[in-house]
Order: structure tokens, then C-alpha cells, then sequence
């Protein structure tokens, strides 16, 4: 009798302790400096653009936020008790993972590298192809997807919050008790909404300080808005200071892998028979080949086929690796990528044209992004920064000076008509096109 | 080159900083105006692109240091809006000729009180939508085209705030002997309240002490020299441009009449 019982109470002891240790180590994420929500005393903090930001149905408030923070490294959030938000978006890796694709339950990846959370307050829509117009609709991606927190529906996870009992008192005190699914997104978003990160070097530089910033980083900025031609999508102004158009190009990334017209007919064939709605946006994006369509799959506009956000490049030493699909590991891998034009494909972003940077005009480019780090994070940055630059004397896979100089073939855009798919599917502003 | 010397701050603590930083008037001094070079393209061609910074063609015979007769540039120019129209089937762009009322001599058309069209002769900011766009924002629903060509409100919004930091900046150099550069302490304002009587829709037009046709920052600059008693700006000097922002935007809604005395 005896031994037929031990194992089962091993193994359920064993799993206790899992989901214990589990629990210490995101309550250690919880609790490191880190992750404190970020005082608004920053140089360069955009006090206009914060206010515009704000939603007026979910106000800041250190109560709410507080409980945002509880959730957001709450592990209970996913199917099996492993996966909380932090996993992939870790204080300690600039609110990423690090990593090339996330990992989600029982180990599984999907194709998307993980977007910080640091400033993505500021963003006008959500994940690399906009699919959710807000942090609060955000949050449903990621606790259905199956290889992410792999819930089976939102119910699951409202009822699970509401059987823990240290989430009664806190949302008494912000929601008069009421623990819904609403509720829970706008504590996530309003914590998520704490993560201001400016006060860098280059914030000073501009403040008006000349010695913020070394004579490298300077030049670096110069061809950052001439040469280099980045501001056109990574724009910058005291208004919106975020290094992004918050719009979506291809920049032929996902060219590599994807055909992409036979794969737009495919999507808009599922899309068609499925509804279109975020969950399987959602999933056609993280789990099939059709995620290189990028911002296409929420907009249906032939233009938008292999296009996908411009991120904010601050703290962009703590977020790498780069790109939607996190393919490149240096910032010298990103800048050969421009420098030679992109990838050639028939929706290539027509503002891609190879650079003709030099060597050394790359190597101060990459001094000025790394001013673009908040103090927070300037040791890791320092140490990642080494990193690659020691890797990018050796390893260079997208290097292609060539091409960079327009040696080898013709500018891009240049390779005819666009793949024909048909006519556009809706008459609605893409812009504001988001989830369902 | 960058101005950097145009707003020098000095920065004494973090939170003065922050309370600098809102003001961003430093900023835009040491920020390079972006520039619109292309590089060669293969074979030797040259790589012609329209102001939309989007779409282009090579010309394969156009070698570096060759120029095209008028026809050829015109075929050119013809292709690049072809291919414009066919990546924005929906968006219209005039290509008739300019109106007569725009063609006669200003006094004629002032004497009608016709204004000109203002799409009869494009210009190098008229395919980007934001060079319209922050007077009136359109219709939000009705925008076609590839996510790139649309806005969202935010984007209207950032337009005019930082369009309105450019006045403000102008309006207070306008009003800063210190600023201007003077020497004996005289600021626009004092001859100009609120810049009345600069009359900015008037230029180009002769003017009699040059002796030549002079642009408003032509006079700008012959103030700033007499009476301000400073020195003249040069024309791509921050302050010269937020000045000259300051006085246009005094004078919203005023129709163009170039040439009027």
C-alpha cells in the first residue's frame, strides 16, 4: 500500500517544489530594482507626448500599477504554471528575452523575437505587425497562444486569478473587487506603462551638454540624418522622441525564406475562412510560415506584404538580437543590412538604396546608437557592445560592400510591378488598423 | 554641418534638465537637415527618385556628369509619376498646366483678387502628405493606400506640436534683443508688435534699398543688420528659419500675393 502511494506523493512533491522555485525566481524578477516602475525625472522625457498617451478609461495609479507588476510576473498567467509575462519580456535583458524567437510552454518557439516593453507605452499599435491597438488588447496574444502561455481561452485565466487569494485585496482596492479580463489588461498595461526609459547620453547631448557624447557618436548622428538615411523611419524630434515613424516596411528581412505571393493568396484564403480576428492573426503570425507576411496579415494591403514596425532603437544594446525574427546579432550585421540596400523583393520599401557607408562610418554609427542606452542599463550595455564588436571583426554574414557601393546590380524597388494578388480588401485607413 | 553653437545650454542638475528638455529648443540647432543624395546605381546609370523619398527609377544612359535634354528629362519625369500612380491608384495629382490667373503678372492678379490653385505648379513638398496635412486633419476613414501613406490621429497631433515649437522658438528670438545678436539692444518687436506690418505674403518682390528682388529672410537680415545693429544670419541659421516661421504663422490664412507693394 505504502509504495504505491510514496511515488505519486514524490512526484506531486517534486512538482510542488518546481512550481515553488518557479515562484521565487519571479518574485527575485519581481522585486529587482530593475523592474521599478521609472520616475518620470528623466532628460529627454517627452511630458507632451506621455499625456497624450495615457488612456483616459485606465489611468495611472500606484495601486493599479502595483497589481500590474504582481501579474506581470505572475506564472499562473500561462496554461501550466510556467511562463510568466518576464520570461520573455526580463527587467534584466531590457524587457526582451534576448533571444532569437520566444520560448513559450513546454519549451516551444514561435517566429517573432519578443519587443521590449521599455517605452512601448509610446507605440501607436502593438507587436511587429500592429495586430493590437493597445497594451491592454496585447495581453490576449501572448496568454492564448499556444506556444506562448498556451491558455485554451480568456475564461481560464480570470478564473484562475480569481482563486488566488493574495489578488482579492488588490483588486478590491483598484476594481472594487471586480476581477475580469479587462481588469487584468489594463493592471498589466498600466505597470507596463511605468517603463519610461530616456535620460541617455544622447538625451544630455541634446539637452545641450557637448560632452555627453564623444566626437565618434557625434559624427555617427550626422550620418545617422544624412548619409545613413535612418531618420526617415527612425525619426527623432523633441515631440516624439522614439527613433520611430510607427509605421511598417519591408526591408526585404523576410525575404529570405517567404515567396511571398503564393503565401499572401494562402493567407488570404485562411483569413477569409477563420474571421480574421485577433487570436488567429495572432497565430498565423507566431506559429506559421505566413509570419514573414508581417503587417499584410492585419491590413490585406498588398503594400503592407513583408512590412513590419520600425522599432524605437533606444537601449537597443539590451534588446538585441534584431530584426522581426531576430536573425541579426550585431549592430554591424543591422547597418550592412541598409548599407547594401536591403534584400531585394517586389515590396521592398522604396527608400532602401544602398548607403556607400564605409567601414568606419559603420563603427560610428554604432557609437552613436550605443548613447541611445538609459543609465540603467550601461553596464550590460558596455559589456554587450564589446561582445559584438569583437564578433563583428571576425563575422560579418551580411556584409556586402559591393552592393553597398551599387556595384552589383541595381537599386532596389527597381525589379517591376508588384506581385499581383488582387484587389485590396478593405476601405478602412490602414494606419488604424489593429486587432478586431 | 550642424549649428551646434546656435542654443548652447549649460545643464546644472537633472531636474533642470528636464525642465530644459520640455522647452526642446536646443534640439532642432543640433540636428543635421536630412539630405535627399542617392548613390550611383549599377552599370553607371543614375538613380532618379521623386520627393516622396519612395519611388524611383535608374536611368541606365544617364552617366555621372551627363544631363538630359528637356524631352528625356521629361520622360523621366513622366515614368516616376507613372509608377507613383500606379503604387497610388487612388490618390490624384494634378498634372495640367497652371492656371491662367496663377501665370499673369502678380499686379493683374491682384487686381482680380484671384488666388492661385495650389497644386498648379507641384513642388518638391507637395507629395508629402505632412507638408499639407497639420492645418486640417482629413478625413481618417477615407485614406487609401499602403499603411506608409496613411497617418493616425498621433501623427497629426506630433506635426503640429512640433510646427507650433518653431513658431513659439521664432516668436521669442522675435522678440530677444539678445538673441538677434543686437548691440544696442533693439528686437524686431519693438518696430513690428506681434509682427504687424511684415507683410511676409508680399515676397518675393523688389525691393528699392537692395535694389534687387528680395525674399522675406533678405529682409529679415537687412533688420537684423539695421536697426537691430547685429549681424545678418545666414539663411540656413536656426534662428533665422524659426523667425521667419514666427512671421508667416502671424499671417495664417492671408492669401499668397507675391510682388504687391
Amino acid at each position: 500500500m505504502m509504495p504505491t502511494l510514496r511515488i505519486p506523493v514524490l512526484a506531486s512533491v517534486a512538482a510542488a517544489l518546481v512550481l515553488l522555485c518557479a515562484a521565487a525566481l519571479a518574485a527575485a524578477q519581481e522585486q529587482n530594482p530593475l523592474a521599478a516602475p521609472k520616475s518620470h525625472i528623466q532628460v529627454g522625457f517627452p511630458a507632451e507626448l506621455y499625456s497624450w498617451v495615457i488612456p483616459p478609461d485606465n489611468p495611472q495609479s500606484p495601486a493599479k500599477v502595483a497589481l500590474g507588476r504582481k501579474l506581470f510576473f505572475d506564472d499562473s498567467l500561462s496554461a501550466d504554471g510556467t511562463v510568466s509575462c518576464d520570461q520573455c519580456h526580463s527587467p534584466t535583458k531590457g524587457f526582451t528575452d534576448q533571444l532569437p524567437t520566444s520560448m513559450g510552454i513546454h519549451k516551444a518557439f514561435g517566429q517573432r523575437n519578443a519587443p521590449t516593453v521599455l517605452n512601448a507605452l509610446f507605440n501607436t499599435l502593438q507587436f511587429w505587425d500592429g495586430r493590437a491597438p493597445t497594451l491592454e488588447r496585447q495581453t490576449e496574444g501572448p496568454i492564448l497562444n499556444p506556444v506562448e502561455m498556451g491558455n485554451k481561452n480568456l475564461e481560464d485565466v480570470v478564473a484562475k486569478v480569481k482563486s488566488i487569494a493574495e489578488y482579492q485585496q488588490p483588486f478590491q482596492q483598484v476594481f472594487d473587487g471586480l476581477i475580469t479580463l479587462v481588469n487584468i489588461e489594463k493592471a498589466i498595461a498600466a505597470y507596463e506603462r511605468t517603463q519610461i526609459a530616456f535620460d541617455t547620453p544622447f538625451d544630455h547631448f541634446m539637452a545641450g551638454d557637448q560632452n555627453a557624447i564623444s566626437a565618434q557618436a557625434k559624427h555617427g548622428w550626422d550620418l545617422f540624418n544624412g548619409q545613413g538615411r535612418c531618420m526617415t523611419c527612425h525619426g527623432w524630434n523633441p515631440t516624439q522622441p522614439l527613433f520611430t515613424d510607427n509605421r511598417f516596411h519591408n526591408i526585404g528581412v523576410s525575404a529570405h525564406k517567404s515567396d511571398f505571393v503564393p503565401l499572401a493568396r494562402k493567407a488570404l484564403a485562411l483569413i477569409q475562412q477563420g474571421g480574421g480576428g485577433m487570436q488567429q492573426l495572432d497565430q498565423l503570425a507566431i506559429q506559421t510560415d505566413m509570419s514573414g507576411l508581417g503587417r499584410f496579415l492585419v491590413t490585406k494591403q498588398p503594400h503592407d506584404i513583408g512590412a513590419f514596425r520600425t522599432m524605437g532603437l533606444r537601449n537597443l544594446l539590451v534588446t538585441e538580437p534584431y530584426f522581426h525574427d531576430g536573425s541579426q546579432q550585431t549592430l554591424w550585421d543591422v547597418i550592412d543590412h541598409y548599407n547594401k540596400g536591403g534584400v531585394q523583393n517586389p515590396y521592398l520599401d522604396g527608400g532602401l538604396l544602398p548607403l556607400g557607408l564605409s567601414e568606419s562610418d559603420e563603427d560610428d554609427l554604432v557609437a552613436f546608437l550605443a548613447t541611445l542606452t538609459s543609465p540603467e542599463y550601461a553596464d550590460a550595455a558596455k559589456e554587450e557592445l564589446d561582445h559584438q564588436q569583437t564578433r563583428a571583426k571576425t563575422d560579418r554574414p551580411q556584409r556586402d560592400t559591393a552592393a553597398a557601393f551599387g556595384k552589383t546590380g541595381l537599386g532596389p524597388g527597381f525589379k517591376g510591378p508588384f506581385g499581383d494578388i488582387g484587389p485590396a480588401q478593405n476601405q478602412e485607413n490602414p494606419a488604424l488598423l489593429g486587432g478586431d | 554641418m550642424i549649428s551646434k553653437a546656435a542654443f548652447l545650454l549649460t545643464v546644472p542638475s537633472l531636474l533642470a534638465a528636464a525642465a530644459f528638455a520640455a522647452l526642446a529648443i536646443p534640439s532642432r540647432a543640433q540636428q543635421q537637415q536630412p539630405t535627399h543624395n542617392l548613390p550611383t546605381a549599377a552599370h553607371g546609370g543614375t538613380i532618379v527618385m521623386l520627393c516622396d523619398g519612395k519611388t524611383g527609377i535608374e536611368v541606365k544612359d544617364l552617366k555621372p556628369g551627363q544631363t538630359m535634354s528637356r524631352a528625356e528629362a521629361q520622360s523621366v519625369a513622366d515614368a516616376l509619376m507613372a509608377k507613383w500612380q500606379h503604387a497610388h491608384p487612388n490618390e490624384h495629382w494634378q498634372m495640367a498646366q497652371a492656371s491662367p490667373a496663377a501665370e499673369a503678372s502678380p499686379a493683374a492678379s491682384a487686381s482680380r483678387g484671384a488666388i492661385a490653385p495650389s497644386h498648379a505648379a507641384p513642388s518638391s513638398s507637395q507629395t508629402q502628405s505632412a507638408a499639407n496635412a497639420p492645418a486640417a486633419a482629413p478625413s481618417l476613414t477615407v485614406q487609401q493606400g499602403d499603411t506608409y501613406a496613411s497617418f493616425q490621429p498621433r501623427d497629426y497631433k506630433v506635426w503640429k506640436a512640433e510646427t507650433d515649437k518653431f513658431v513659439a522658438d521664432g516668436k521669442r528670438i522675435f522678440h530677444d534683443d539678445k538673441a538677434l545678436g543686437s548691440t544696442i539692444g533693439v528686437s524686431c518687436d519693438m518696430c513690428h508688435p506681434d509682427a504687424a506690418n511684415t507683410h511676409p505674403e508680399t515676397y518675393p518682390k523688389y525691393q528699392v534699398q537692395l535694389q534687387k528682388v528680395a525674399l522675406l529672410r533678405d529682409m529679415i537680415d537687412w533688420c537684423v543688420e539695421n536697426p537691430v545693429k547685429g549681424k545678418a544670419l545666414d539663411p540656413n541659421d536656426p534662428k533665422l528659419r524659426a523667425l521667419e516661421a514666427y512671421i508667416y504663422a502671424q499671417r495664417k490664412g492671408v492669401p499668397l500675393d507675391y510682388g504687391k507693394h
